[in-house]
């Protein structure tokens, strides 16, 4: 008969965690939930560029990440196997037109969203800019605009995102750098 | 004057982790000096895009909505194993049962094409005497469309048309499934006689 860990949830060490996940002791899933709830949400957000989108790609991120908590051997952190979760449904859910369509819905309209701190005329142009770039990377080839979205806003190593798209480590620098060229061409042809 | 730069040198210098000094080729390359200025430049551009911040409310409100999915999705029985099984032996007796099914009809069609029926006037009366064999008998060494069918019911029986559910109750079909053998061979014998008569 294995041994019961009593010990507090918040003590346990990933892999235990993950033990208790799939054990099915009671807050467990709701641990991890609570930990990469953030980082989730934001590469959702990267990828769609609505919070309501975003919020329901998390929801589906990790339910995968639920039922195939059995599958998971623990040779990545955690963290990076949610992240690979993640990219393969945001790139699968979400072509780069439907994005488009996304990012034409204002910022400020979106529920949950604070921007209290922000003088509207501010708050406009830096819609605008980020409207604009956002839209550019959405029409990025799916590797590259993965490979940007990790590099830029999650500070993931390339070795990290090597393992999240599941190539090398000079394919994701090449990626990342056809994306940054990409882009600028993008950006050179917005009006 | 050597080669360019190649993106992967020209990235890890832009990101900082090479030196500039370590590449010469910069200094005496134009061209390579210009890309890397681009691709500081879009870095810099693609990072100034920030993330609306949501309100502090939304992580539990994201949490309980995970939460209910999680629990949702576990409340759903799991189909187990002898399930998926029998979910699998039930597919391939009913893939079984095509091929009886399919075997069937090429016989009809083979018997048919072979032994065409003469007009009455015209037929001639043949017996098992005068031929020396069975004109209905068609073996399979004399006709390859049969050493097919031959092939396809190899191993197949009645049991497997039972399980497919292609003899429901009541019909003949399902009558023959609970003959014992030796009545299906006399069932064999009588019908053999009566195509024979009838020259079908």
């Amino acid at each position: 008969m294995p041994a019961v860990d009593i010990r507090s949830l918040e003590d346990l060490a990933e892999p235990e965690l993950v033990e208790a996940c799939r054990a099915g002791r009671p807050g467990a899933f709701d641990l991890v939930v609570e930990r990469h709830r953030r980082a989730v949400y934001l590469l959702c957000y990267r990828f769609v560029g609505t919070h309501e989108d975003a919020s329901d790609l998390s929801q589906d991120v990790f339910l995968r990440a639920f039922r195939g908590l059995r599958s998971f051997r623990g040779q990545s952190t955690l963290a990076t196997w949610l992240y690979r979760i993640g990219v393969n449904v945001c790139l699968n859910r979400v072509s780069a037109k439907d994005t488009l369509r996304r990012l034409t819905t204002p910022i400020e309209a979106q529920q949950f969203v604070d921007v209290r701190a922000e003088l509207p005329s501010d708050l406009m142009l830096r819609n605008e800019r980020n409207a604009r770039v956002r839209a550019a990377i959405a029409r990025l080839p799916r590797k590259q605009r993965a490979t940007l979205i990790l590099r830029t806003y999650h500070e993931m190593s390339h070795q990290e995102i090597a393992d999240v798209l599941g190539s090398s480590v000079g394919a994701v620098k090449a990626n990342f750098f056809h994306a940054l060229g990409s882009l600028k061409k993008l950006l050179g042809e917005t009006p | 004057m050597t080669m360019h730069l190649a993106s992967e040198d020209l990235v890890d210098i832009a990101e900082g982790t090479r030196s500039e000094a370590s590449a010469q080729h910069l200094a005496a390359c134009d061209s390579c000096r210009e890309r890397l200025i681009d691709l500081r430049s879009m870095m810099s551009v693609a990072k100034d895009v920030d993330v609306p911040e949501p309100s502090p409310l939304f992580w539990d409100h994201l949490s309980s909505r995970v939460s209910a999915a999680v629990a949702a999705e576990a409340s759903v029985p799991q189909p187990n194993r002898w399930s998926d099984r029998l979910t699998a032996l039930a597919g391939v007796r009913a893939v079984q049962a095509i091929f009886v099914l399919a075997a069937s009809l090429l016989l009809v069609f083979a018997i048919n094409r072979r032994l065409p029926v003469p007009p009455v006037a015209e037929a001639p009366v043949l017996t098992t005497a005068e031929t020396g064999a069975d004109p209905l008998v068609v073996t399979a060494d004399e006709d390859a469309s049969l050493t097919v069918v031959a092939s396809l019911t190899d191993g197949q029986d009645l049991e497997t048309v039972r399980e497919a559910g292609l003899a429901p109750r009541g019909s003949a079909e399902h009558a023959v499934t609970q003959l014992s053998d030796s009545e299906l061979r006399e069932l064999r014998r009588l019908l053999n006689e009566e195509l024979a008569r009838s020259g079908a």
